[in-house]
């Protein structure tokens, strides 16, 4: 029987388009003064061992991870940075509670996106250097070409992906921490200009700053610490091919795995019946419709009817990126993950006002790390 | 809050251009050394073959993705494909409007499981469709550096 493991606590910043108060290490300390508030634990004496999140790029830094004990109180404690998503570093601190040896662990992610004065060359310099690069093209180019496939292979429609865009915005309107709230229409997401055809601007997440810390404790220390713990029900990863050239275009099949993985681990055996909410990656419009027929939400193609019949509205069978997702709330980078996750910890505690989404027990947590990647990573998480 | 003293105007903000030059050498490797070469020398697209999956790599690798066999099957592919899909964009790397959108496609060389991302050309974007049958135009021989763009772009047939 495998050990339990809960999120105790949960720290975060507001999520705003810049914050040029606050330094990044600041936006950190803040969610992390949160987090160990709210989790009763001081970070010097309680906390066994770190895991922070950093893109050395994304941050300024060569070695970054150098950069990340300060502001969590962890220095000269055991710390270890992920390059990847929040949710990777996640798992990472579960495995670590997994092993018997440490009870409380820390994890953190970031963003502070404004500081990025050419994005569009940063995301370029992930691209294959001699394949690609050389092409010298607006990153967002890959999701074009993925949108396109995809609404080819399974006849989705625009409309479709832009009524994903109407709901995530007003979502975000009843979302405090939500930095990209707004009332608008289809039409106005049809008619925005054209970035990467099919791909409008509205398509497309705005990108934002902000910071999160959880708190992660094995089951006898949460107990003590919490009386609404959010334990961690089934968790899974997985990579795809990275060649533009290999890589399958109309589906996600990294989250498709990843979602295998997780399901068995957390014993769900009909996602659409057993799961009551689902934060997933809506980095561009189309992605929550690829996503929910990956995580298995509905076959192939029907997505887009899911959308027309308002199943993912806060209010309908399955309700989908309650918090208003990365569209709604802002894209957050390696942070993206975070907020997803922390948006199920707090519908799962019934702690979110009027955007709570009734009976919540077990919620989905899902993120993808942007164009040009293919890593999908996923969190259940139940109360 | 973490902190009690908060910066409440705007003009007492002060911030630091930085900069990373970042210079750096790439190595095509051995199946991409082989890939270039023939594009500069021959004008010819090559891959490599997996007998055991079935599979041809475009570009060409020294493992299979599947079985992860060492591949040493060069294959000449020829220089035709089907558009796999498209993309038409309308911004440049800064953010700021093209004077003319380039149309970007996913090229299936035919024959083999993988392909090429490169422009299109000689085709108004409106008339491109997914399915498309279409061929690379390389530049002339003496213009040919060994390079993804000594492809000038791919045509319709």
């Amino acid at each position: 029987m495998i050990k339990k493991v809960a999120i105790v606590g949960v720290g975060y910043t507001n999520f705003r388009s810049t914050t040029p108060d606050l330094s990044y290490r600041e936006l950190t300390y803040e969610a992390a003064t949160k987090a160990y508030e709210e989790a009763g634990v001081d970070p010097r004496k309680d906390i066994d061992s770190f895991v922070s999140t950093a893109e050395d790029f994304f941050e300024g830094y060569s070695i970054a991870d150098e950069y990340c004990p300060d502001q969590l109180g962890a220095v000269l404690k055991p710390v270890n940075t992920i390059a990847g998503d929040f949710l990777q570093s996640l798992i990472t601190a579960y495995m670590m509670i997994l092993t018997g040896r440490l009870n409380i662990v820390a994890v953190q992610a970031m963003s502070k996106a404004s500081n990025m004065t050419t994005l569009g060359e940063l995301e370029l310099f992930a691209f294959d250097p001699v394949f690609n690069r050389p092409l010298a093209e607006n990153p967002h180019f890959v999701a074009g070409l993925e949108m396109n496939r995809y609404l080819h292979d399974t006849k989705t429609t625009r409309e479709q992906c832009a009524k994903v865009v109407v709901k995530n915005k007003k979502n975000a309107l009843n979302n405090p921490y939500a930095g990209h709230g707004a009332k608008i229409t289809v039409e106005d997401v049809l008619n925005s200009k054209i970035i990467s055809y099919p791909l409008t601007h509205l398509d497309i997440s705005p990108a934002s700053d902000g910071a999160v810390v959880m708190v992660l404790a094995s089951e006898e220390i949460a107990k003590k610490l919490t009386r609404k713990p959010i334990w961690i029900r089934g968790v899974g990863w997985c990579s795809d091919t990275f060649s533009l050239e290999s890589r399958d275009w109309g589906e996600s099949t990294s989250t498709r795995l990843a979602a295998e993985m997780a399901y068995k681990m957390a014993d769900i055996d009909n996602p659409k019946k057993e799961i009551d909410v689902v934060e997933l990656s809506d980095i561009y419009s189309y992605k929550e419709l690829q996503h929910l027929e990956a995580l298995k939400f509905c076959n192939k193609g029907e997505a887009g009817k899911m959308i027309d019949n308002g199943i993912t509205e806060i209010g309908g069978e399955l309700p989908v990126n309650p918090s208003g997702g990365s569209l709604g709330v802002g894209h957050l980078y390696e942070c993206s993950g975070a907020q997803k996750t922390l948006e199920i910890v707090l519908q799962l505690r019934g702690e979110v006002g009027k955007r709570q989404v009734k009976n919540a027990n077990i919620g989905l947590a899902h993120s993808w790390r942007g164009v040009p990647t293919t890593t999908s990573v996923i969190a259940i998480l139940g109360n | 809050m973490g902190i009690t003293e908060k910066i409440n105007r705007n003009i007492d903000i002060t911030s630091w251009k930085g900069k990373i030059p970042v210079n750096y050498i790439y190595t095509a490797g051995i199946a991409g050394e082989k890939f270039f070469r023939e594009i500069k020398d021959n004008a010819k697209i090559v891959g490599t073959k997996c007998e055991k999956c079935e599979v041809t790599y475009v570009p060409p690798k020294i493992y299979c993705e599947r079985c992860f066999a060492r591949l040493e099957n060069y294959i000449d592919v020829g220089t035709k494909g089907t558009i796999h899909t498209f993309t038409i964009l309308h911004e440049n790397l800064d953010g700021t409007k093209k004077e003319e959108p380039t149309i970007i496609a996913v090229v299936k060389i035919d024959g083999t499981d993988g392909g090429l991302i490169h422009w299109l050309g000689e085709i108004d974007p409106k008339d491109v469709k997914i399915g498309m049958h279409i061929k690379a135009v390389f530049k002339s021989k003496e213009k040919r550096e060994g390079s993804i763009l000594d492809i000038k772009y791919f045509k319709p047939i």
